[in-house]
């Protein structure tokens, strides 16, 4: 035995050596990644976790301000119950914003996606055109643009007050849905405005399908119709799917469509409502978001075809 | 005999042979474009050229694009009312503070999500993934208070502190777009130089950077346009002791009428509207000009998505 143990520590110790080499080389690894991630890692923590929790622990209380600082009192559903029975604008501007909404989703991601497909095509000039359609990114998302639409309605088609579109659809439609579908003609040219994003968006997709794809099906003889059909939408359904989502979340922080942010700031000075209840106004709102976005999810799973699964 | 061939040939010309687009086809490609490009652009050069006329060429109805001389009294006033030089200097100081850190640190982020094996990844990406559609109301109040007792408000702070910890504005969309670059990047680069002895970080500044230029240009051009835009935690978080652009835009008319008083009709002040909207776009406007070749090739690269 004690001949043997020499020898058998001699066939372990390289055996353990290397695992224990292993081991510190994955968690060096590991530690190395968390060192890389550490400042995000905070930040998640400071500005979005803790936020997000006080938040909702406001929400449930009235938040009043003495002397001594900020007091939370009288825990409960007050802040909801108020929003959705006392506060007559607030649920109706969050219902408005979802019905607009129902509209201006679509129409930017069929215009992107449209847009998309013309900028992709290989044509001298297109770097120009793309230069256009991007420039709203610039200022798609300022002050200016309520400079430039909402007070010198610059962004009105034209052609609506020639043809006299209003009255056709006020007399045509139930008035539930004349209305978000004039407020959405009225700022048409607003909503293209904020298809920047997305027209890049698509475009990258685009640039994702091979060009192989299509030689094989020009070589089997398909129309440039039927490889549209087959081909180019249902490679970019997950980029139509990653739009909707884009679209939803980016919706949601327009001023000029979207006035909740301003109610929120509003309410936050109000002395009978305060935090608590622009806190639970910022919940409410984000839960509406997120159901949409569940539903939109829900649906995808039945069209978005990804390459590889299935 | 030469009958269909000059029919075909007609047709190549016209509509193309699938390799090529033909006349008829390129110049329908042109008429669209040129058409919703027309409309696209029509509130910006509806913006120039009320810029530059007077309260009469305003009001005047033959009058539609241009007008019978170029006021440049608008320019003045707008530039007075934003108190342009001030207004410049805070804006720049916070955007670019904001766009680089933004860029250093989500980067950073972006990367040990693209490439580097931690316990727990999946469980992040999923709360970067969910911090990305928190949407900012729901958070601005517990900010409001947690900057406040930090002392943030005020200073620059107040935007760019997130900034540095890979937050901040559209933060988790940025490291979702680093992470999609890093992703597409060959692996064998990083192995090469690890197996030379160079430790992680050395790896991502020494190889991975250098090649990241269109990703790093993309974010940095975006961070630099939303937070020139931001207004709405600039009106809440500055309150009013720095005053960027997008900020003293909205104070315009209370410059304006407190410099000339009430009597002035509000409907003549849209020229210098206008004219302050251009002054306050036009900075972007040249780095977007500088940048634009870049940035739309860029994007294309990045694969912005899966």
């Amino acid at each position: 035995m004690d001949n043997r143990l020499p020898e058998q520590e001699g066939m372990l110790q390289p055996e353990r050596k290397k695992r224990a080499w292993a081991i510190t080389m994955e968690g060096r690894t590991a530690i190395g990644g968390y060192l890389f991630l550490l400042p995000w890692l905070v930040g998640l923590v400071l500005f979005v976790l803790y936020p997000l929790f006080y938040s909702m622990y406001m929400s449930f209380h009235r938040v009043r301000f003495t002397g001594e600082g900020m007091v939370l009192e009288r825990p409960g559903w007050d802040n909801y119950t108020y929003a959705f029975f006392s506060d007559n604008v607030f649920v109706a501007a969050i219902l408005g914003t979802l019905k607009n909404s129902l509209f201006i989703i679509p129409i930017i991601v069929v215009f992107a996606f449209f847009v998309a497909i013309l900028l992709n095509l290989k044509f001298p000039g297109r770097f120009f055109f793309r230069g256009i359609f991007f420039l709203p990114v610039i200022f798609g998302t300022g002050q200016v643009i309520m400079q430039i639409f909402g007070v010198a309605s610059a962004g009105r088609l034209e052609m609506l007050d020639r043809y006299n579109v209003a009255i056709f659809i006020t007399n045509n439609l139930p008035e539930v849905w004349a209305e978000p579908v004039l407020s959405v003609l009225n700022s048409f040219v607003l909503i293209l405005w904020y298809s920047g994003v997305q027209i890049l968006i698509f475009i990258s997709g685009l640039q994702t399908i091979g060009i192989s794809v299509y030689e094989a099906a020009k070589i089997d003889g398909a129309t440039p119709w039927e490889t549209f059909w087959k081909i180019t939408l249902p490679a970019m359904t997950p980029f139509i799917l990653l739009n909707l989502i884009y679209t939803i979340v980016d919706m949601f922080t327009l001023p000029l469509i979207n006035p909740i942010m301003e109610m929120i700031v509003e309410n936050m000075s109000k002395p009978q409502l305060g935090y608590g209840y622009a806190s639970a106004q910022g919940w409410i709102y984000f839960i509406f978001m997120f159901a949409l976005l569940l539903l939109v999810l829900l649906i995808s799973r039945r069209w978005v075809y990804y390459a590889g699964k299935r | 005999m030469n009958a269909a061939a000059w029919k075909r040939r007609a047709k190549v010309l016209l509509l193309g042979n699938g390799d090529k687009s033909g006349w008829l086809a390129r110049l329908l490609i042109y008429l669209i474009l040129l058409d919703i490009s027309v409309i696209y652009l029509n509130p910006f050069f509806y913006m120039i050229s009320t810029m530059f006329k007077n309260g009469v060429d305003l009001v005047d109805p033959t009058i539609r694009w241009i007008p019978r001389a170029a006021e440049l009294e608008n320019l003045r006033l707008a530039w007075e009312g934003l108190r342009y030089m001030t207004s410049l200097s805070h804006s720049l100081l916070i955007v670019s503070m904001g766009a680089i850190f933004q860029v250093a640190f989500c980067s950073l982020a972006g990367y040990a999500f693209a490439r580097i094996a931690f316990p727990g990844k999946a469980i992040l990406f999923g709360l970067l993934l969910f911090s990305f559609l928190i949407p900012p109301q729901t958070i601005i109040i517990p900010l409001y208070i947690l900057f406040g007792k930090l002392g943030w408000l005020g200073t620059p702070l107040a935007i760019v502190g997130p900034a540095i910890f890979g937050h901040g504005i559209k933060g988790a969309l940025f490291v979702i777009i680093f992470r999609q670059f890093f992703l597409t990047l060959p692996k064998e680069l990083e192995e090469a130089a690890k197996i030379d002895g160079a430790g992680l970080f050395r790896v991502y500044w020494r190889v991975i950077l250098p090649l990241a230029t269109p990703a790093l240009l993309v974010v940095f051009l975006f961070s630099f346009i939303w937070h020139w835009n931001d207004t709405t935690f600039s009106q809440l978080m500055l309150r009013g002791e720095l005053t960027p652009l997008s900020i003293s835009l909205n104070g315009l008319d209370q410059v304006l009428n407190g410099t000339y008083g009430q009597e002035k009709e509000v409907k003549l002040n849209e020229t210098i509207r206008m004219a302050a909207s251009f002054l306050v776009i036009f900075p972007p406007l040249i780095v977007y000009y500088i940048a634009q070749r870049w940035f739309v090739e860029g994007v294309e690269r990045t694969g912005l998505v899966e």
